[in-house]
């Protein structure tokens, strides 16, 4: 179940984009039990703690997205967010809510009252913010600010974005 | 002597300056031993040190040299207080590579500079940068502990893991997802799962914390693991909170060797709230091994200490849930559109009322996701048509006016509140017309006809169960010892086909053609299905594969092969039966057939006892007897 190529297809769906930053992700570690499934593994995988595999999600220092002190950096925030949830924010925007939808209204501060139109201008343009089946993470963030600045209520946060 | 020390090795450049520091550090030596500071509760646990199981003394669990500052810190707590009330000395500059000992040892500092009052003139606070700037960004204001629950058919899973979620101020449960969470984990690269097993059991990796944002921690138990998650959270105060954050960022650098069964992730986040709040001592009630879902039992049991308990469940969750509330046609609907997409289907769609297109293109998508991230699509299709496909779904349900689907209902009990791990229990019987009093010892962990709530139906695990019988006429002797004993009966359904599997390997005694009962040691497993025949009735049936050895075979061993059937059922919620019927034949070494057929029903009266009958009629070589029997269980 766990698998590099897994891994490699979850972010096929929306290709992570080259943040440039000198450094590798933000503790993405590699797998134990990777794409071994059945009953051997999960024998095994009693040993470890009853999870296969994911203690290796060490966060070592200088990576991207994060800073030695291992707290992400604020201006990373954002796009981290975009990109790790990019299939879930899908998902809450076609709807037009959600929990992952609401915790990026929380980041890109969106107030109270705003909510229910931040809610209603994503999924009113969802066809426009997921634009094609390879959309990266950075043409949704993209495509939502442009979204967020057209809209006279919500044009405050489009500079979070 | 001491503060020749500090200048040689902490780089103490002024002879004044060290030569003052000096004689403050031996008032402060001083004023530590007459107030007893060592053999304090709270100096104990910010060095994790533990009795030693043999022997005389102490020794802490961390294994990295870098966490003690005196030479023989890590067995002499004297040594190290002072040791480290020297380092406070040191004018050390904090650069990103480097911190003063103010710093990286910030808990110790608060601490001693509570009990001993630091004159800022002598010894003079150091700022901390480093500490202040993470601080900021965590920005804590409630601990919340986080259980992943098993997920079906991984009985692993049913053992459990634990972390923390560090939750902001002004964080409600609309931004949960952004808090930090705080997990213990071998480091490791290790692609083999033998030697990670292995490795992991005996110390081989170094254990270290790290933090990182929550929705990632969410989205790998949740959807790719599948698992419920249960947060539990915690009324630590401020104070509280901080002493743990301190100590947390003490250990971001330092490793603990990482042992499966006791200084797990469970036992490690246990220790970082025995120094939030002193007195609390969690880590003491786990000498020998801690088993995470027992670790969030006390904290549970802990009064006070819980606020509330929110349920998460998972994906494969709510695909159950969803399909329950839908009818057959429109289940084959959703997992048609999930093949095909809408457009092609649209013909099918269009009958049907918004509400209702909603909820199948809901269940299309998330069933797709779910085969997505399990891995399952790739043989079929290229990502990108599964991407493609996904999109569509997602357009075509963001077309319709109607609101997300209502959530997954909270189980009534959750995994805190089912039975406690160990079992012992009495019985007495009848086997073969001669009669049997037999003690049951189980130290792990759940087996298919325990109590099951807050437990995964159809999984079970068991380790070292041990069977002593007194025989009528024959005296006391081991029965039964199943080293480990694994079941998952997961049950198929429309659009969900996992396979069922077992495996047990034993010593366990047969009956041989001469009428003597030796022990055996045999290995068996195999793949099965299973489905609901009812809400409440599990029918399975497996392919068992089964290899016995033993010098009363001739030739030392039997290997077989046969069917086995059950029906495990719920009749009542105190009242569980388990009808199996098995035969093996074995056609390699010592050939013969083997049967047995049997009921063994439960009754359970609350978590803490079971009552069990079990009546059964084996055969092997040739020879067939019946057995029955009462046991008295009781779960701690």
């Amino acid at each position: 179940m766990k698998n590099k190529s897994l891994l490699a297809a979850l972010l096929a769906i929306v290709p992570i984009a080259s943040w440039a930053g000198a450094d590798g992700d933000c503790g993405l570690g590699s797998r134990v039990f990777d794409g071994q499934k059945g009953v051997a593994p999960q024998v095994l995988a009693i040993t470890t703690n009853g999870t296969l595999g994911h203690q290796t999600f060490a966060v070592t220092s200088g990576t991207s997205g994060c800073n030695p002190n291992a707290t992400v950096k604020s201006n990373w925030k954002v796009s981290l967010f975009i990109d790790e949830n990019v299939n879930k924010l899908a998902r809450d925007m076609s709807v037009g809510g959600g929990e992952t939808l609401d915790a990026l209204a929380a980041l890109i501060g969106v107030s109270a009252e705003h909510k229910a139109a931040f809610f209603q201008a994503t999924k009113e343009h969802f066809g426009q913010i997921y634009a094609s089946d390879s959309v990266t993470s950075k043409e949704v963030a993209v495509s939502l600010k442009q979204v967020l600045a057209a809209n006279s209520e919500l044009a405050q946060y489009a500079v979070s974005i | 002597m001491l503060y020749r020390w500090v200048c040689l090795t902490l780089g103490c450049l002024a002879p004044v300056v060290c030569h003052a520091g000096a004689a403050y550090l031996d008032e402060l030596v001083q004023h530590a031993r007459v107030k007893q500071l060592a053999q304090r509760q709270e100096w104990r646990d910010l060095l994790h040190y533990k009795p030693n199981l043999f022997g005389h003394g102490l020794r802490s669990l961390a294994d990295d040299p870098a966490f003690f500052l005196a030479p023989g810190g890590k067995t002499d707590p004297e040594a190290e207080l002072e040791a480290t009330l020297a380092a406070f000395f040191s004018d050390v500059e904090e650069t990103d590579k480097q911190q003063n000992p103010q710093c990286a040892f910030i808990a110790r500092y608060h601490w001693l500079n509570a009990e001993l009052a630091f004159d800022p003139k002598r010894l003079p606070p150091r700022p901390c940068k480093r500490f202040d700037e993470w601080y900021a960004a965590i920005n804590p204001y409630e601990i919340t502990l986080v259980f992943p629950a098993a997920f079906v058919n991984s009985p692993a899973s049913m053992y459990g893991h634990t972390l923390l979620r560090i939750d902001a101020k002004g964080q409600d449960e609309h931004s949960r997802l952004l808090a930090y969470s705080v997990s213990y984990a071998a480091a490791t690269s290790e692609t083999n799962g033998l030697t990670f097993a292995i490795k992991g059991v005996f110390g081989g990796y170094p254990g270290v914390f790290a933090t990182l944002p929550y929705y990632m921690k969410v989205k790998e138990y949740n959807d790719l693991e599948n698992r419920d998650i249960w947060e539990y959270r915690l009324n630590f105060t401020p104070a509280e909170i901080e002493r743990l954050l301190m100590h947390l960022w003490e250990l971001q650098p330092i490793y603990f060797d990482y042992y499966f069964f006791d200084e797990n992730c469970s036992y490690h986040l246990l220790a970082l709230m025995d120094v939030a709040r002193p007195g609390l001592r969690l880590t003491d009630r786990f000498p020998l091994w801690a088993i995470p879902a027992d670790t969030v039992r006390v904290v549970v049991e802990e009064s006070g200490l819980l606020k509330e308990v929110v349920y998460r469940p998972a994906r494969a969750t709510w695909l159950r849930h969803a399909q329950r509330s839908m009818d057959s046609g429109q289940q084959d609907l959703a997992k048609a559109l999930a093949n095909s997409g809408p457009t092609e289907l649209s013909a099918r769609l269009v009958p049907l009322v918004p509400e209702q297109r909603a909820r199948v293109l809901d269940l299309a998508y998330e069933y797709l996701e779910y085969q997505r991230m399990a891995g399952a699509r790739g043989k079929i299709e290229s990502p990108a048509v599964t991407a493609a496909r996904l999109r569509a779904l997602l357009l075509a349900r963001n077309q319709l006016d109607v609101p997300p689907a209502p959530p997954v209902p909270v189980p009534r009990v959750r995994p805190d509140e089912g039975h406690g791990s160990a079992r012992v229990g009495v019985g007495i019987g009848t086997d073969d017309k001669t009669g049997f009093q037999e003690i049951r010892l189980r130290p792990v962990y759940h087996d298919l006809l325990d109590p099951e709530e807050g437990y995964g139906r159809g999984s079970q695990i068991e380790f070292f169960n041990l069977a002593l019988r007194h025989t009528d006429g024959d005296g006391i002797h081991v029965e039964r010892l199943n080293l480990v004993d694994i079941t998952s009966l997961a049950p198929r359904n429309r659009l969900l086909k996992p396979l069922s599997w077992n495996i047990d390997a034993r010593f366990e005694r047969r009956r041989f053609p001469d009428g003597g009962r030796p022990l055996v040691f045999a290995l068996s497993g195999g793949p099965g299905l299973a489905y609901e025949l009812a809400p409440d009735v599990l029918a399975y049936g497996y392919l068992e594969g089964d290899a016995g050895a033993s010098r009363r075979f001739e030739p030392d061993y039997a290997l077989g092969l046969g069917p086995s059937l059950g029906v495990l059922a719920q009749i009542a919620p105190s009242w569980r039966f388990d009808a199996y019927a098995r035969a093996i034949r074995y056609g390699v070494g010592d050939a013969h057939d083997a049967r047995a057929l049997g009921v063994v029903q439960a009754f359970s009266f609350g978590r803490r006892f079971d009552l069990r009958f079990e009546v059964g009629r084996e055969r092997e070589f040739d020879r067939a007897w019946n057995t029955a029997a009462a046991y008295w269980l009781v779960y701690f």
